[in-house]
């Protein structure tokens, strides 16, 4: 955390990280703005229908067809216990490759509209406060504040984790 | 997909036997006990193969195979007529009717599946 | 990429000592078998060939002198006898180093010891008098040619299903005959216009030839010569190219083979049979979104054309499917051998039995489950059989029975291992489970529960890791192995009186016919190979079973699931309820669902790791119009039914 005022501007399409910094794509999400690893993400696409999987834990609730393959659509608006994502114009889905339990899984993330790809300077790194904040800190990987405004990077490891550890397969009938 | 029969004989003894025997040979199959809920069960579902007495109450089996190729649902489907070895009339009145072949009574489950298997050509 | 020569001999050598192996033990049950000893001959001859070919000489040394021995067994300078077999078949394990590990120390030493011992088993045979020759059934060569009236299909009467059977009955190359089709403007396609000319060749008689066209006799004009025997037949027809023959080996063998045995291999490389599949389950969804697009447009070229591709695009997907199954016996057939040997190092007296080797199963399942059941048999003959001198004390029979099962049930392959040993001691069990920490004394555990312990890693049932079962490949690899294969076990075991444990696998193929229904706003997939019927739910039954989820069907009542329920959709049911009745082959349950759509080709596509864990749902599948289904797993949902009714009983 620096009080100089030269706050280091970030350059897009910066070689990757070279500078102390991270390379990422952001993105909105209820308000605020969020980053993904630019190396993770795989594609954006457009809200295309979902197929709802009954059983599934809530922010992982539907399927997507992506180049021919059945991926999981998450809406990480509800791992963060914020309302559902509404669709508007703007929203995307950005298709994300990561490992789960050790294997490369492809997962779509919900958005409410797609940024820009930029660096993350390490010198605006802060690490997540540990108390006031409206967020699980175990959900928040770092907090970059740039330009005036905060960017908060995921820990997205963790928040599917939590959806593994839950007991998979149970199917609760409404009545 | 593996084959679907339809049993129309008002002897469920019969039936049973047939079933038994189709059914291990891997074939599907649903019943029917007279020609008119076999036309019924005909048009209700999706058949590869009838197999049919001659002899039945509310509507014979002629009548039925008569009936049956009239409707262009079933034109083509394989109607095979279980007759008694001497029955020689019968006989030449089912295909005349328009059934496609036949199994003398009494049969054995080999039989059967030999018959089945010969109409189907699976 | 070319593959390794040296390593497509390998796999090879690998195919033509099981053939020699499985010969040789057939042989020795069947002395008189002259098919046998030509089959065996002909292995030693091409594994000779091939080996010198590649380089392998000690090999192609070794086995010439096995060879000349067949040779002289198949000319009939010396007779059949169970020592002479069994001196070549000690010699195949030598075979087998010389191929894996040519120039071992000892190697050669080692061969000149079997040698000795195979002349010597010939000594003992000595030269009688040569057999008689008899030349191995090509069977006769006919040539028909039938046509049947054009009206013959209203009747039922399928020519194709003629074609089958013909084929049945041996080696067929057929030809249409097309001489009475008329110009297209007139062609009624509920006529039959074409008729056909069959070669066959065949040892069935004039009767079952005749017999093919027993209920259309009155109404085919059907022609039939025989055609002269030919010495050298030729290659079978025009649909199958065969691979060239393994290189190095004479063409003779193979050709003689061609007519008497059914299947000639090629050799595929596993990942291109993979990649196909690929491409074709891709190609079947495109053809069915292709499908779409021309239904709703009015273009009627477009629509014939997607017709053609949707029939072409099934056969391809019908042929790839056959093309990666496997039959059993290519399992089952190690086990003659395995057993065999484990009989004489264990001195006990063993009857291997088996069935269903015809079953098919995905060529990558079979590959898994050599190993787990190498070990499963390995253990009941080892724990389970009981000496001969026990046997008897217990009033059995000397010999141990051992069984080897499949059987394909609805969508799942089950292998059974099946001993008439002394089953499980459920009190050493117990004891050994406690010793290794897996259960506290006093635990209250029930039968299935203890049983289930063998399968804990870290437990062994062996008091001594013996040579035999001790290979690195505990019970629960085993279990994981087949799980891997979204496969279970299952055990059971009478103490006294044998046990038997059980695998299902479900059919891995990647495209299975489906059945397309709608709950609430989705679309789901029932695997149409365990759906037994579909009825519309009559609207009393529906309304009178609101706490009672049952249905009579034909006499039998049968437990219903409402998906709606189920799935928590939150909308209302449609006003015709549809019931699918779904079973696992002895078990059933209805799902009421809103709407059958309709049939579906559906190709499989896994679920991610994050929905894996939901039983449910098997996979997922791509729709005509891009959307995702779900798979539905019959299994598990029978499972759940029966727990239904169980619950139903017990509150009843």
């Amino acid at each position: 955390m620096t009080e100089s005022t030269t706050t280091p501007r970030p350059q897009p399409g910066t070689d990757g990280g070279t500078s102390a910094g991270l390379e990422v794509l952001t993105f909105d999400l209820h308000g605020e703005v969020f980053a993904l690893e630019a190396t993770t993400v795989q594609e954006i696409l457009d809200m295309i229908p979902a197929t709802r999987v009954p059983g599934a834990d809530h922010f992982v609730e539907s399927d997507i067809n992506f180049r021919g393959r059945v991926i999981p659509l998450s809406d990480l608006r509800l791992a963060f216990g914020m309302t559902r994502s509404r669709n508007s114009p703007e929203a995307r889905i950005v298709v994300i490759e990561m490992p789960i339990a050790g294997e490369t899984t492809l997962v779509g993330l919900r958005t409410d509209g797609v940024r820009e790809v930029t660096t993350l300077s390490d010198a605006c790194r802060e690490p997540p406060p540990s108390v006031g904040m409206r967020w699980r800190p175990d959900y928040i990987r770092a907090l970059f504040r740039q330009d005036d405004e905060f960017i908060v990077l995921p820990d997205l490891d963790a928040i599917f984790a939590a959806d593994l550890s839950g007991p998979g397969g149970r199917l609760r009938p409404a009545n | 997909m593996t084959a679907a029969i339809l049993v129309v004989d008002d002897s469920a003894s019969v039936k049973a036997a047939i079933r038994i025997a189709l059914t291990a040979a891997g074939y599907r199959l649903a019943e029917a006990a007279d020609g008119a809920e076999g036309i019924a069960r005909a048009n209700a579902g999706n058949f590869d193969l009838i197999i049919t007495d001659l002899n039945m109450p509310v509507m014979d089996g002629l009548t039925m195979i008569e009936t049956m190729r009239t409707m262009p649902a079933h034109a083509g489907v394989p109607i095979v007529f279980l007759t008694t070895e001497s029955d020689e009339t019968m006989k030449q009145r089912a295909r005349a009717a328009g059934a496609t072949g036949w199994l003398t009574k009494p049969f054995d489950p080999e039989q059967l599946v030999k018959v089945a298997r010969k109409v189907l050509g699976r | 990429m070319t593959p390794d020569p040296t390593e497509t001999f390998r796999i090879e050598a690998a195919e033509l000592f099981e053939q020699i192996e499985q010969g040789l033990l057939d042989l020795m049950q069947d002395l008189d078998n002259r098919e046998l000893v030509n089959a065996v001959f002909r292995g030693l001859h091409t594994l000779k060939g091939s080996g010198a070919m590649f380089g392998f000489d000690a090999l192609a040394a070794f086995t010439h002198h096995c060879e000349s021995t067949f040779d002289a067994l198949r000319r009939g300078d010396t007779p059949v006898t169970a020592d002479v077999a069994g001196a070549v078949l000690g010699a195949c394990d030598h075979m087998h180093a010389l191929v894996d590990a040519p120039g071992a120390p000892g190697q050669e030493e080692h061969g000149a010891t079997l040698l000795a011992a195979l002349r010597a088993a010939l000594e003992r045979a000595g030269s009688a008098a040569p057999l008689e020759h008899m030349s191995a059934p090509t069977g006769t060569g006919w040539r028909l040619r039938f046509s049947l009236p054009p009206d013959s299909m209203a009747n039922g009467t399928n020519p194709l299903a003629l074609l089958t059977e013909l084929r049945d009955l041996g080696e067929a190359r057929v030809r249409a005959d097309l001489s009475a089709l008329p110009p297209l403007e007139a062609l009624d396609p509920m006529q039959l216009h074409v008729g056909w000319e069959v070669e066959l060749r065949t040892s069935a008689p004039r009767a079952a030839i005749d017999d093919v066209f027993i209920f259309v006799m009155d109404t085919v004009d059907l022609r039939i010569d025989s055609l002269p025997p030919a010495d050298q037949p030729a290659p079978v027809g025009p649909d199958v190219a065969l691979g060239p023959a393994p290189t190095g080996s004479p063409a003779d063998p193979a050709a003689d083979s061609r007519w008497s045995r059914p299947a000639e291999n090629v050799r595929v490389p596993a990942e291109r049979l993979d990649e196909m599949m690929d491409r074709v389950g891709e190609l079947v969804i495109a053809q069915s979104r292709l499908g779409q697009v021309a239904t709703a447009r009015d273009d009627l070229p477009l629509r014939a054309i997607s017709e053609e591709m949707e029939r072409l695009s099934g056969e391809l997907r019908d042929t790839m499917m056959v093309l990666r199954m496997v039959p059993v016996s290519t399992l089952f057939g190690r086990f003659r051998r395995l057993v065999h040997d484990l009989a004489h190092e264990t001195g006990k007296a063993i009857e291997l039995a088996t069935d269903g080797e015809n079953t098919e199963v995905d060529k990558t399942v079979i590959e898994r489950l050599a190993d787990p059941l190498v070990h499963l048999v390995r253990n009941a003959v080892d724990h389970g059989l009981e000496s001969p001198s026990e046997r008897g004390a217990a009033g059995k029979s000397s010999a141990g029975r051992i069984r080897l099962s499949a059987r394909q049930e609805g969508g799942e392959v089950i292998i059974r291992i099946i001993d008439d040993g002394r089953g499980i001691d459920r009190a050493r069990l117990r004891a050994r489970a406690e010793e290794a920490g897996l259960v506290l004394p006093g635990q209250a555990l029930s039968d299935g529960e203890l049983l289930q312990l063998i399968f804990q890693p870290g437990f062994s049932t062996a008091a001594a890791v013996t040579s035999l079962s001790g290979r690195g490949v505990g019970m629960d690899v085993v279990k994981r192995t087949i799980e891997s294969l979204r496969g279970s076990i299952d055990l059971r075991s009478t103490p006294g009186e044998g046990s038997e444990i059980a695998l299902r696998i479900p059919l891995t193929v990647a495209i299975i016919g489906g059945l397309l229904v709608r709950v609430g706003e989705g679309r789901y997939v029932i695997p149409l190979a365990a759906v037994e019927e579909c009825l519309e739910l009559p609207l009393e039954q529906d309304r009178r079973s609101q706490g009672r989820a049952f249905i009579s069907l034909r006499e039998r009542l049968v437990p219903f699931l409402r998906l709606r329920d189920l799935f928590a959709t939150g909308t209302e049911p449609d006003p015709h309820q549809k019931m699918v009745v779904v079973s696992t082959g002895t078990e059933r349950v209805g799902l009421v669902v809103d709407q059958i759509i309709g049939n579906h080709q559906t190709v499989i596509k896994s679920l991610s790791r994050l929905h894996a864990g939901i039983e449910t749902f098997s996979g997922a599948t791509i729709l005509g119009d891009g959307s995702v289904a779900l798979i539905l797993d019959v299994a598990h949902l029978v499972a759940a039914g029966q727990q239904e009714e169980a619950r139903m009983r017990r509150t009843a």
